[in-house]
């Protein structure tokens, strides 16, 4: 699956094709209106952007001058459309991180203040979300309309921004590309080192991003990191109640369930249940559930337990086995034998998708 | 550094504040009001990324599972609360 980790007993594997709409619909919705929507707001009330310039841009706008360029499905049948809205969303998430704080200098804005203007602390700013009705055809066709329409405004707005002079096109253009690099997911790599190297494990236990910048990997500087180790008395996991931050300039973005409402409230009002309501764990009951609620400069991710059978295997091999849900504390480690599996279903280790500031 | 500057230390007893009091409103509802216990000192934290400026020293606050919501697991809830959302806990009104 393009730009996706796949081993998500949440989404199921590719041929659960409702499982995979689902969640597209829900991380697209979540984009637009947590993540561009409210930006465009912000910029437009302290005049950065007017409603006029995006006229102007959407006039202007010229099909040679348009960043998203997306190719065609490669073939009719179902699986080949379900992949190719993944790669469209893609896409539009990548587009928002071309106009993210970082890239753009007029947008002089922190994560505190995208969180007042989407209504994270007053309900009256929210922008309100689409709901997703119909049969699964419907909902595709439904979702790739919605994704035409958010595109067509993300690349108005990046018009928008270079009509302005807050950017230049010669600079979007190099950073779309940067985007598009392929990078191995630093989460596989991180954990299977730890399995294997003591001194590390104490050291990123203790010191966190410290041992991540010594060990070369690639890291922003999205708060201050604390891992958290499992063992046979403790299960961690991790949630953000108040929004949804986690470590993701290091680990790529989270699942959708980790952004939604259901799993923000019952993680801390019955974790048992919503491990094993939601994810289909049973954590045995001599075994402590440590919920970590990420709410303010530190970001958590969970060191999980190496599984058995693995004795002698590679750090690389190693990689493989770790999933997206284990560094939440929302699954396990995949044994060598689910890992085989998971690979024959089409799973890949690939990068999560990118996640814009 | 961190406890030069942090008042609370690991292992003191804490209560929550119910009203939000200025400073950082990144508390969430369901601990307000609620007993716990200071489990790791963080200190002032620069975050450049998701704030201007720095906010008042940083804990990490365990709560009982019992103690934040209606479910009696003896499981926990760790969360990260700034020092103007908290004050001492007399031992007597301690939850463990």
């Amino acid at each position: 699956m393009s730009g996706k980790h796949n081993h998500k007993a949440f989404e199921g594997h590719m041929h659960d094709f409702e499982a995979h709409i689902r969640a597209v619909e829900e991380d697209l919705e979540y984009y637009r209106a947590k993540r561009f929507e409210p930006r465009i707001i912000y910029l437009i009330r302290r005049g950065v952007v007017t409603f006029s310039d995006l006229l102007k841009a959407r006039v202007a706008l010229k099909r040679s001058n348009q960043f998203f360029k997306l190719k065609r499905p490669q073939g009719k049948n179902i699986e080949a459309r379900v992949r190719y809205l993944e790669e469209w969303l893609d896409e539009y998430v990548k587009g928002i991180a071309l106009v993210s704080a970082r890239a753009v200098e007029a947008m002089d804005m922190v994560t505190e203040d995208n969180r007042k203007e989407r209504g994270d602390y007053d309900d009256f700013f929210k922008i309100k979300k689409k709901e997703h009705h119909g049969t699964l055809e419907e909902r595709m066709v439904n979702v790739e309309q919605d994704l035409k329409d958010y595109q067509e405004l993300l690349e108005v707005f990046v018009q928008a921004l270079i009509g302005r002079g807050w950017s230049t096109r010669e600079q979007l253009q190099q950073r779309w590309q940067q985007l598009h690099e392929e990078r191995p997911w630093a989460g596989g790599v991180i954990v299977a080192k730890a399995w294997t190297d003591p001194a590390f494990k104490q050291a990123l236990l203790s010191t966190g991003r410290e041992a991540l910048r010594e060990m070369g990997v690639h890291q922003g500087k999205v708060g201050k990191l604390v891992v958290v180790e499992n063992t046979d008395k403790i299960h961690n996991v991790i949630v953000c109640t108040l929004c949804s931050c986690y470590p993701y300039d290091i680990l790529g973005d989270t699942p959708w369930w980790y952004k939604h409402e259901s799993y923000r409230t019952k993680i801390v009002q019955n974790p048992r249940a919503c491990m094993r309501e939601m994810f289909g764990l049973e954590v045995p009951a001599g075994q402590e559930i440590r919920v970590y609620d990420s709410t303010s400069d530190v970001r958590y991710f969970v060191l999980p337990q190496r599984p058995g059978g693995t004795e002698g295997m590679s750090e690389k091999e190693l990689a493989k086995l770790v999933t997206v849900d284990s560094l939440i504390g929302a699954g396990y480690a995949l044994d060598p034998r689910q890992q085989e599996e998971a690979e024959k279903l089409g799973a890949t280790s690939e990068a999560p998708r990118v996640r814009p500031d | 550094m961190e406890s030069a500057t942090s008042k609370y230390r690991i292992g003191d007893a804490v209560l929550v504040a119910a009203e939000n009091p200025t400073g950082n409103p990144r508390t969430p509802r369901y601990i307000r009001g609620k007993r716990g216990v200071i489990s790791a000192v963080h200190g002032l934290l620069e975050n450049v990324r998701d704030h201007r400026g720095i906010h008042k020293p940083l804990y990490t606050v365990r709560f009982d599972l019992s103690e934040v919501s209606s479910c009696d697991d003896q499981d926990s809830v760790w969360v990260d609360v700034h020092e103007e959302w908290l004050s001492s806990l007399p031992p007597e009104e301690r939850n463990y």
